[in-house]
């Protein structure tokens, strides 16, 4: 319990360690951003005074914090000066977007990862598992942008799949059906350049998680007790390996939100990658640090998930604090 | 052959490839720079040894390419028009480093031939290419020398001093590892000024690249510092009073070594990947100098995409250098006896 | 004879570690008081974690103490700055347990012996080599040994290195923790009549720290039997060894020999 209860301080200490790393890179940035907001015409000359006396920007830094600190407690995260509203809606929307494709993505790499892992894990030096190696090994040095590209250049040229957004033209009027089968079709491309950017090196951590544990005395001796490969292979083998693997898929849950700008961007999936991005360019300062926040609490949250499941799974870690 | 002979190979085998990139003036045929208007997005040429009437030729040649008569970017072979290809000619002038000037090419020819093609404004792909390299390299060879010097002087720092400090120099550090690295490294961007010139922007995307990642490196340093300070040899020197300087630089500090140069080969193509992602975006290198990252921007039309396949190209320069990178990485931790695989998995 | 060093109420306390104390302080040394003759051997003898080698880290100044005093040479050596210490330190060396751990493994032999003049800055670089060469015939080493690195050289000779060093700036006290210990037994018997013999040559005062009662028996004037922090015996060594009182002490014996050897050993004496 008492370890539960640090990680979590620990969880706590990180956001609010974040929120004030996010905020002072905004304030300490060279030039005044309302200067440069001045050259926008979108913003007019009003909105601006208006929004400089709102945001206090004359106030010390520390008390402009509080009060931003404060108001994000509450849920509100500022104004968008491009979209003219809340900034909280806007963000939620897209990271739904986010989810749904870095969440089908990451289902399926782990869902190819462990299996394979442990199939390799167990021939461990032999021909299938070299193969296998070489095979990731040309995944892993194509990098994401080239993958991602080429993906798209292939299914523009044969015209098999839509090249890019979530949802046809017309989506609105589809039936159920269709709109599934719509939004499917429109997360092949992306789902498969993350999972293919993914999965050799998650891969690659199975297959050692598992050969170190396959290592293990105690399953010679099952083996020797007559316990059948595959039972010990996934009973024994499997949850000792678990331990690096379960922080590993904290950092998969963790990085839900953050790992999937790029073919976002590339493949024009309306998530929260291409909405930063765009806020980045037209400087729209409380959608980038709400952004920012927001990717990470989710990898803040990954992490402490990871402990929670940690704690569960591992009774040595249970057993930390022993009463002397 | 020995890890050590493997590890020699590989690595000549890299410097050689970074070469290459280094005399790109060498190997370009063309000025990155120099725009071929009667050409825009011409195709890849091809190179013949056996001309239309079958005669071989030792001498490689290409046909002229010529817009169709009545279309604005579809091409077609001149036959009649054979362009021999000349090696070691002179030709657009350029600098070697940065400093001496010379006119030498490895190949050329009287006309244009252009073997990967060329972009919107009739450029050259294959020099783009090459100069590319050198800036997309060059990114990521100093920011992964910023970040492990940081990395090197914090954890060593931490490691050392131990106590309060050594407590907060890595809560510092779990906070930057608590970030996600690409919003980290796109809103140190955006919060510096987007329109720069290329020197400007370049230094810019290095610092920012640089400044990112320095934690995982430090926390490594630091776990060897601290177990390197309660070696006895250490101790001793201690005893006969050496200063606390003394004991890491010739004691503490070349143990980090082979770590140090383990990250260096883990994070030069991470962060070559970061400028060729914020060049794509717009948020790194800007016209007109070329990089990887920037060549590929066009493809973001719907248009280039469909039509001009071999602007695609450019994304598969950066492969060998990976591929040499991730076995330099592989031997070098093999070597160290490395158990863990201390690479960050990207996305997913 | 004035006492070459004299430690007075040694106390040694480490401190709780991590954030939740998770690792609990617990005091090593507790109180403790002996002194050295000049030119004599005194043993502190004890299983491991009765205290003995954070005496011994304390009085080579690489430990601070929690609190007591170490009077050597006129002054209290506890309470000096390191920058005054640093003028003390070649008068009192030390030679660790195990000489693979207490070797650079990437120097030679010659740097690492003469790393101590490198580090008091007193010697120019070509003499170094000299002196080098020099305290290593006193161990028994030919000069071929110089550029040897220590992974080319057995135990026994890695230690003689160790011990080589330790004397190259002339110390009056070596204090040698277990440096028999991971010896194997013939090297051990090698090593310490080195020691018997270079401390007859050159006047040393040793502070030898084991739990191996025989060689302690071998080599020392004066024993001090430490059991959990304090010392529970001490006195001459053939009373010691005689009078055997003490649990500890039984413990000792009845694990390292049978009291009649005890009584031949004394005899040889």
């Amino acid at each position: 319990m008492c370890f539960l209860l640090r990680r979590l301080g620990h969880a706590a200490f990180l956001l609010l360690g974040v929120s004030v790393l996010a905020f002072a890179f905004s304030t300490l940035a060279p030039g005044n951003y309302f200067d440069e907001m001045r050259l926008n015409p979108q913003i007019s000359a009003e909105r601006l005074s208006a929004l400089r006396a709102d945001y206090q920007v004359d106030r010390p830094m520390a008390v402009r914090y509080g009060r931003w600190a404060v108001a994000l407690l509450h849920g509100d995260l500022g104004f968008s000066f491009a979209y003219n509203t809340p900034v909280a809606p806007l963000l939620w929307t897209r990271a739904r977007n986010t989810l749904l494709l870095t969440g089908t993505a990451t289902a399926l790499v782990w869902m190819l990862a462990l299996p394979l892992g442990v199939w390799s894990a167990e021939r461990r030096g032999r021909p299938a598992d070299v193969a296998l190696s070489w095979a990731t090994a040309v995944l892993l040095i194509v990098p994401d942008l080239a993958l991602a590209l080429g993906l798209l250049v292939l299914a523009v040229r044969s015209g098999w799949l839509p090249t890019g957004g979530m949802v046809s033209v017309g989506f609105d009027g589809f039936s159920t059906g269709k709109k599934i089968r719509d939004v499917a079709l429109h997360l092949v491309l992306p789902v498969t350049v993350l999972v293919a950017s993914a999965l050799p090196v998650l891969l690659r951590h199975v297959r050692a998680a598992v050969a170190e544990a396959l290592e293990a005395s105690f399953l010679r001796a099952a083996e020797g007790h007559g316990i059948s490969r595959r039972r010990s292979l996934y009973r024994y083998a499997l949850p000792a390996a678990a331990h690096p693997l379960i922080a590993l898929f904290g950092f998969s849950l963790g990085t839900l939100l953050s790992g999937s700008l790029l073919v976002e961007v590339v493949m024009s999936w309306p998530g929260l990658g291409p909405f930063l991005l765009e806020a980045i360019l037209a400087r729209d300062l409380y959608v980038v640090i709400g952004g920012v926040l927001l990717s990470t609490l989710f990898l803040v949250a990954g992490n402490f998930a990871a402990d929670l499941l940690l704690y569960w799974a591992d009774p040595r870690i249970r057993e930390e604090a022993p009463e002397r | 052959m020995s890890t050590r002979s493997r590890l020699i190979v590989c690595a000549a085998v890299l410097g050689a490839l970074h070469l290459a990139v280094a005399c790109a003036g060498f190997f370009a045929p063309y000025d990155p720079a120099a725009q071929d208007r009667e050409h825009p997005y011409a195709p890849p040429m091809r190179l013949h040894f056996v001309d239309a009437r079958g005669g071989i030729h030792l001498r490689p040649f290409a046909y002229a390419q010529e817009l169709r008569a009545g279309s604005f970017d579809e091409y077609e072979e001149n036959r009649a028009r054979a362009i021999p290809v000349r090696f070691f000619v002179s030709g657009a002038p350029y600098r070697v480093l940065g400093v001496l000037p010379l006119r030498l090419h490895l190949f050329g020819a009287d006309a244009p031939v252009y073997l990967l093609g060329t972009d919107g404004y009739g450029r050259d792909l294959l020099s783009r290419v090459l100069f590319g390299g050198q800036v997309s390299l060059l990114a990521g060879l100093i920011g992964a020398g910023l970040t492990l010097s940081i990395g090197l002087c914090i954890g060593a720092a931490a490691g050392f001093w131990g106590g309060w400090k050594d407590e907060v120099l890595m809560r510092v550090a779990e906070l930057f590892l608590a970030l996600p690295w690409i919003y980290l490294l796109f809103a140190m961007r955006a919060f510096l000024p987007l329109a720069v010139q290329p020197v400007k922007a370049f230094l810019l995307v290095v610092v920012v690249i640089g400044a990112v990642g320095w934690a995982r490196p430090a926390r490594m340093v630091r776990g060897i510092v601290l177990s390197a300070k309660e070696r006895n040899f250490v101790r001793a020197a201690r005893g006969f009073g050496a200063s606390g300087g003394y004991l890491l630089r010739r004691h503490i500090l070349p143990e980090t070594g082979s770590v140090v140069l383990t990250q260096a080969a883990v994070l030069v193509p991470q962060f070559v990947l970061a400028e060729m992602t914020l060049s794509f975006l717009g948020l790194g290198v800007p016209e007109p100098v070329p990089s990887w990252g920037n060549l590929l921007a066009s493809l973001q039309h719907y248009n280039v995409l469909v039509s001009y396949w071999w602007m695609y190209l450019p994304a598969l320069a950066m492969v060998p250098f990976f591929l040499g990178y991730l076995v330099l990485a592989s031997l070098l931790q093999g070597s160290s006896r490395a158990t863990k695989i201390e690479e960050a998995p990207a996305g997913v | 004879m004035e006492p070459m060093i004299r430690v007075e109420n040694l106390v040694k306390r480490y401190a709780g570690r991590g954030l939740g104390r998770r690792a609990a302080a617990f005091t090593a040394v507790d109180s403790v008081s002996f002194s050295i003759l000049p030119g004599s051997t005194l043993a502190l003898v004890g299983e491991s974690g009765s205290g003995k080698s954070s005496v011994g880290l304390c009085l080579a100044c690489l430990e601070r103490l929690t609190s007591g005093q170490i009077w050597f040479d006129g002054h209290d050596v506890a309470t000096l700055a390191e920058r005054e210490l640093r003028a003390v330190r070649p008068r009192l060396q030390m030679v660790f347990q195990d000489p693979a751990t207490s070797l650079n493994p990437r120097w030679t032999v010659r740097e690492i012996v003469a790393e101590p003049l490198l580090v008091q800055g007193r010697v120019a670089n070509r003499e170094r080599g000299v002196h080098a060469a020099q305290v290593l015939e006193r161990v028994r080493l030919g000069a071929e040994y110089l550029e040897r690195r220590p992974a080319e050289l057995s135990g026994g000779q890695r230690q003689r290195v160790a011990i080589a060093r330790a004397l190259i700036l002339e110390p009056k006290l070596l204090i040698l923790d277990e440096v028999l210990s991971a010896l194997d037994c013939s090297i051990q018997a090698q090593i310490a009549n080195l020691l018997v013999e270079l401390q007859r040559a050159l006047g040393l005062a040793y502070l030898f720290i084991t739990h191996d009662l025989k060689m302690a028996a071998h080599l020392a004037d004066e024993i001090a039997v430490m059991s959990r922090g304090k010392i529970v015996e001490q006195g001459a060594a053939e009373e010691i060894l005689r009078d055997a009182r003490h649990a500890e002490m039984q413990n000792l014996l009845g694990a390292t020999l049978v009291e009649r050897e005890v009584i031949a050993v004394v005899r040889e004496r």
